[in-house]
């Protein structure tokens, strides 16, 4: 193989297999979550939120005695609206309010906040407000929302279209040389979500240092800081943004919540300690979701099945406000960017349409759209298998870019910058072919396949010209060498069970051969740490692990300068090797050098004493391009036909995130991943009524798969390094999640092939999967019908 | 307010508590034993499951008030517990858990898995858990450690050796 | 999602909770397992004055057989009856079906007679219980009566108990060692509540012959007589007619609706014959 590292691994270092250092306190119910703190006089907070998805709000009623207690729009006039930039032309934009004045404009939206000594008491005062709502006519469908004379989300607006990007590339030639046509309309539905751990937001005011301080389950503790300052007035210095342990985040905790606002603003209006803990009813009918593609594509191919163009347009359904900062136009940018996937199409036009509801913002979920691009251009690549008469692996196999191809300069503009696809799809299919399916009663058993690439540690120069507030191509860490020789490093992305203390850890053990125990990874807090975007977009090893490289080399450097004086040497003949400094005639200890800086400052010379321990390093990778995961996915299912009950019998994942810095981590990302996907693909859902009213509202609706729905998924890799990040990686955080829906509705596609049946939407619930079955039956009965 | 007395973690406790104060609320607050972790408030997620009278239940959903002279034990109280001390060191050895948030439930249920069943049969576990939710690892180091656990354990004759209350082996 | 305010009892005897639901006047709640009110009450989309924990009732707990019958306590759990305890007398039946009810640690909790009280159109109990010719044993202010599965159980989230009775325990026959059943309950997950199921047993000793079917769409179990009767007389039970019994007791069945229902039932049926 092409790949491998060229170094073997170590037993602490990079590609160490080394457990999990966050283990033990999670183990033993010692982890600190956001509900677990307790602050003296801290009050609760509950919601009064939106019981229409559209209303004119004529007055809220405070209880008798209570005005003290409640809040609605009129009590925070001084708070300043998030408003979210973009560089789109023509994208109109309205951020979600902290809370509703004049409208509300989706179930769940904010209208009073009540607070009380007890969550269960601020419930109480909340069934107390009445709040005199007018009720306005309703869109809670692209359908509706496009119709003629639709009502208006946002009124002057003019129609609900918040956005329209059109790109086009070759199409008209590949229309022309193709011999085969085939037209699918693809659609992923809304979902949650569910991190298990709700989100959550303790606010206090700390007279000692003169700072708010926002505790809050947050995947990016300065974004959260940089937007409450914008709505509250006060400055950066004013506000500490506090990530404890996060029980999960996936996106959902990558955004500004308007409940953080509200609760900020509760804390420095009250001048205690103000919480609010989202439960898990708020959390899917309320908070922000996800997904919610159509793709009305078309494949133009030859007879043999290679792809020459897609032609597409994706309407996605945005809800009423934007998210922030990334904007509610992120999913269509995404999926636009990726639609041709890893195959080589040199033709390609796309026309998407980002469309406001009345139901809640979008935000970006763990692969942000490109689960549902994934979704749209797999399934056309089987259909087009099926047209021409072939099998799907191998018309893949014939429009992958090849390895020879690399870098790969896509339709889209993206430039793919190493793998073999070839390679990892046969493997896939070697995985699949080597367990024979056991058969169910009733079922018929279908395999499927599906691939994707995956722009990882998104880059500055992709994210900077959709104009949004956050630039995220770059990274720092910082780094201390205590006076006995330990370590700590503070970096600004969060860990919420990536196991970053473990990996960062490692990085630091490879460049400075540190015992990974003498080593603290301290992260998620504003006042620890340089300033970071986040935990997000498949980015923290990349982006801080290459920062923690990079610091690590700048203390090295200190380090060996010290040893080289004490030595008598030059610093530059000094090679730290295994934790050892060691020059052309002794060694020193990593403990001996940072002893002798501390302690003996009388044997080092000013330079030395002036630079110190302590530094920050900055990285960006090589030319702020970034590195394209991939993968191939394969699912075998068996579908009851009478039922339309799919069981997911195996699954296999074969993936290439470049060096991988912790494999049994890698494995776990690739693993959830892949669980989140099959939720996307076969069970989960929010479905809406035609008056915008939530109908997943528990998890007896809104299905979760457990254990007993995800098989035992196998794994294998390729590990081909980037050429252009820090040890070769690549970021693996999100693309387990990416390729499942297609996977999954490609085997049903093939078992329902024997009948002429065809599924094109997720989740494939037994009812989803019985229309389309019905379908099939109704088509096969009419032509039965013409014939006679 | 009810006066409630109970054991928790093998120590016995007396407070008064109002009555629509769930078990898991009682634990977190008036205990301060925030191992128990809320998910979802239904019964549905799991995360809340602890041990009452030595079989898991679900915290949210069982008053604190009907628990009057129960033993009731979380994850702060499996320290002396020897299969629970294998699921520990058996979930960092197959990367069961990444945040963390469904770790005490997943211990509690896995340890009534590991107590009911003599074989590791795959199928059966990952029915066991089907009222567990973990969003993190997609379930195959969980399956994997109870599994290894209870592999772990035929040999030695399926003998309990856990000290959890009372008819820990058979409810 | 935390439950609005209430008074809460937990009686000693059986007399003391009937004084105590007297009391309420209809607004106090038996509370046994708790696993289907407490959601409900967390989410306030329940509410009780006074709710009556029988926890500490332990005759209720009890499950004994006389006259050929098994009296189950309406206290006892789902778990006790996957575990068989107290023996199994319908050939592993209510094994199976304690077993797929939600979770273990919802089971360990959850009672039959709560099951059957809370009377959910998609639950488990009500579906099997008819399927076995059960009667529900009530106490009230009245003193003890006893009702057969078809009348206690009325409607969606509705039952047979009047304001101040409460379900003591349920009686059902034993199955002979030839009888035959068949569960079929189609759900979108494990543990989730059924979105068909389909109930049929037969013992061809005691004559018993009884075809359910339940569920949100069906408005609860219901039995279908003409197919009991085609099965009694060993008659082979074709799809259209399950179709007909179907359609006949709900007219609203979508079609999606339609082939799940029948399909369990056919199912169910033909294992029960095979």
């Amino acid at each position: 193989m092409s790949q491998a590292n060229d170094r073997p691994a170590t037993a602490t270092g990079v590609g160490a297999a080394l457990p999990r250092r966050e283990d033990a306190r999670f183990l033993h119910g010692r982890g600190r979550y956001i509900a677990d703190l307790e602050l003296p006089r801290m009050l609760d907070v509950a919601f009064l939120r939106s019981p229409l998805a559209h209303a004119a709000i004529r007055g809220v009623e405070k209880p008798e005695g209570a005005q003290d207690r409640v809040f609605t729009a009129a009590d925070m006039a001084g708070l300043v609206a998030i408003r979210p930039t973009t560089n789109v032309p023509g994208h109109r934009i309205v951020g979600t309010p902290p809370i509703a004045d004049e409208r509300v404009r989706f179930v769940g939206e904010i209208i009073a906040a009540c607070v009380a000594d007890s969550r269960a008491a601020a419930e109480d005062l909340v069934e107390l407000v009445m709040a005199d709502l007018d009720e306005l006519p309703v869109v809670a469908s692209v359908d509706a929302a496009l119709s003629p004379d639709a009502p208006l989300v946002h009124e002057s607006w003019g129609s609900n279209l918040s956005m329209e990007t059109r790109f086009e590339s070759g199409i008209e030639e590949a229309i022309a040389a193709a011999s085969v046509r085939v037209t699918r309309t693809l659609d992923m539905a809304r979902q949650a979500m569910v991190p298990l751990e709700g989100k959550g937001v303790v606010a206090h005011w700390d007279a000692v240092v003169g700072q708010l301080v926002v505790y809050s389950s947050t995947q990016s503790p300065h974004l959260i800081r940089n937007g409450l300052c914008h709505c509250l007035g006060l400055q950066q210095r004013q506000v500490r943004v506090v990530a404890p342990d996060v029980g999960g985040g996936f996106g959902y905790k990558a955004i500004l919540h308007p409940e953080e606002i509200i609760v900020a603003w509760l804390a420095l209006r009250l001048k205690r300690p103000v919480r609010w803990l989202e439960d898990r009813f708020e959390h899917l009918t309320a908070g922000a979701s996800a997904r919610e593609h159509r793709y009305e594509v078309t494949a133009h191919a030859d007879a043999h099945g290679r792809i020459l163009g897609i032609d597409a347009v994706l309407t996605t359904d945005a809800g009423a406000y934007s998210i922030w900062p990334h904007t509610n136009g992120f999913d269509a940018v995404q999926a636009s960017g990726i639609l041709t996937g890893p195959y080589d199409i040199r033709g390609y036009r796309v026309h998407t349409r980002t469309v406001a509801t009345n139901k809640p913002p979008l935000s970006p979920y763990r692969a942000v759209a490109r689960p549902g691009a994934c979704f749209a251009i797999e399934t056309i690549v089987d259909a087009v298998a099926r047209a021409v008469g072939r099998d799907p692996a191998d018309v893949r196999l014939d429009n992958l870019v090849g390895p020879a191809a690399m870098p790969y300069k896509a339709v889209t503009g993206k430039e793919y910058d190493s793998g073999d696809y070839p390679a990892c799809l046969r493997r896939a299919r070697e995985m699949m072919q080597e367990v024979e399916a056991d058969p169910l009663p009733d079922t018929v058993i279908g395999t499927g396949y599906a691939m994707y690439t995956e722009h990882t540690a998104v880059s500055t120069a992709t994210i900077a010209p959709l104009g949004v507030q956050m630039m995220p191509g770059f990274e720092h860490a910082g780094m201390l060498m205590q006076p006995d020789g330990s370590l700590e490093i503070r970096v600004g992305v969060q860990s919420h069970g990536q196991g970053m203390e473990t990996t960062l850890a490692q990085i630091a053990t490879e460049v400075l051969g540190i015992d990974p125990e003498r080593v603290t990874v301290r992260h998620g807090d504003t006042a620890l740490s340089p300033y970071s975007t986040g935990t997000y977009a498949s980015r923290a090893i990349v982006m801080t692990g290459g920062a923690v490289a990079a610091a690590a080399d700048a203390l090295a450097e200190r380090l060996k300068r010290v040893a080289g004086h004490m030595m008598q040497c030059g610093a530059a003949e000094v090679r730290l090797v295994g934790g050892e400094l060691r020059g052309p005639t002794g060694s020193l200890s990593l403990e001996e050098a940072a002893h002798i800086w501390h302690f003996r400052p009388f044997d080092l010379p000013e330079a030395i004493l002036r630079d110190g321990l302590e530094l920050t390093a900055g990285y960006r990778p090589d030319g702020d391009r970034a590195p394209f995961a991939y993968a191939a996915h394969a699912a075998r299912v068996a579908v009851d036909l009478e039922l339309g009950v799919v069981t997911l019998l195996d699954y296999v994942a074969v993936d290439d995130c470049g060096t991988r810095v912790n494999p049994t981590i890698v494995d776990g990302q690739v693993l959830g991943g892949v669980a989140q996907g099959i939720g996307t693909g076969l069970f989960e859902e929010v479905p809406f009524d035609d008056q915008g009213q939530p109908l997943a509202t528990t998890f007896g609706d809104y299905s979760v798969p457990a254990a007993s729905e995800i098989p035992m998924i196998r794994l294998d890799h390729r590990e081909t390094r980037s050429p252009y990040t820090r040890f070769g990686v690549k970021g693996v955080g999100e693309g387990g999640a990416i390729a499942p829906p297609a996977a999954v509705v490609n085997a049903i596609n093939d078992a329902l092939a024997g009948i002429g049946a065809e599924l094109c939407a997720v989740p494939a619930t037994p009812r989803r999967v019985l229309e389309a079955i019905f379908a099939a039956r109704d088509r096969h009965g009419a032509a039965q019908e013409d014939a006679r | 307010m009810t006066r409630l007395s109970l054991t928790v973690n093998g120590e016995a406790v007396s407070v008064d508590t109002e009555p629509r104060v769930s078990l898991a609320d009682f634990l977190r607050d008036r205990l301060a034993l925030k191992g128990t972790h809320l998910g979802c408030e239904h019964g549905a997620c799991g995360a809340c499951t602890v041990l009452l009278d030595g079989v898991p239940v679900r915290s949210c959903i069982t008053l604190a008030a009907s628990c009057e002279g129960a033993a009731v034990t979380t994850v702060e109280g499996f320290e002396d517990d020897a299969v629970v001390a294998r699921l520990r060191a058996a979930f960092t050895e197959e990367h069961a858990l990444q945040c963390g948030y469904c770790t005490p439930g997943m211990l509690a249920t896995a340890r009534d898995i590991v107590m009911r069943h003599t074989t590791p049969d795959i199928a059966a576990i990952r029915h066991e858990l089907a009222g567990c939710i973990c969003r993190c690892t997609g379930y195959r180091g969980i399956v994997r450690a109870v599994a290894r656990v209870i592999a772990e354990r035929a040999p030695v004759g399926a003998a309990p050796d856990g000290d959890c209350g009372p008819d820990a082996e058979s409810p | 999602m935390k439950a609005p305010a209430f008074t809460f009892l937990r009686p000693a005897s059986l007399d003391e909770a009937l004084a105590a639901l007297a009391a309420g006047e209809g607004e106090a709640r038996i509370l046994a397992g708790g696993q289907s009110l407490l959601p409900m009450l967390n989410l306030r989309m329940a509410a009780a004055e006074t709710l009556i924990d029988i926890g500490g009732l332990t005759e209720l707990g009890e499950i004994a057989e006389a006259d050929g019958r098994v009296r189950i306590g309406a206290r006892v759990t789902h778990a006790a009856l996957e575990d068989g305890v107290g023996g199994d007398r319908w050939n592993g039946m209510l094994v199976f079906v304690a077993r797929d009810i939600a979770y273990r640690a919802v089971r360990n909790r959850g009672t039959i007679g709560g099951s059957l009280c809370h009377a959910d159109p998609a639950a488990d109990w009500p579906v099997a219980m008819m399927a076995l010719g059960a009667t529900m044993q009530i106490a009230g202010p009245d003193g003890r009566r006893e009702l057969d599965s078809e009348a206690f159980s009325l409607d969606v989230f509705s039952c047979a108990l009047e304001e101040g009775e409460m379900l003591t325990a349920v009686s059902l026959p034993r199955l002979s060692p030839a009888a035959r059943w068949s569960y079929r309950k189609m759900r979108k997950k494990a543990g989730a509540f059924g979105e068909a199921i389909a109930a049929v047993v037969h013992d061809p000793e005691s004559g018993l012959v009884r075809v359910v079917a339940g569920s949100s769409p069906l408005g609860g179990p219901a039995r279908h007589a003409d197919l009991e009767a085609s099965i009694a007389a060993g008659a082979p039970v074709e799809d259209a007619a399950i179709r007909r019994s179907l359609a006949a007791r709900e007219p609203d069945l979508d079609r999606y609706e339609m082939q799940i229902h029948a399909t369990c039932l056919r199912r169910a049926i033909t294992e029960v014959m095979r």
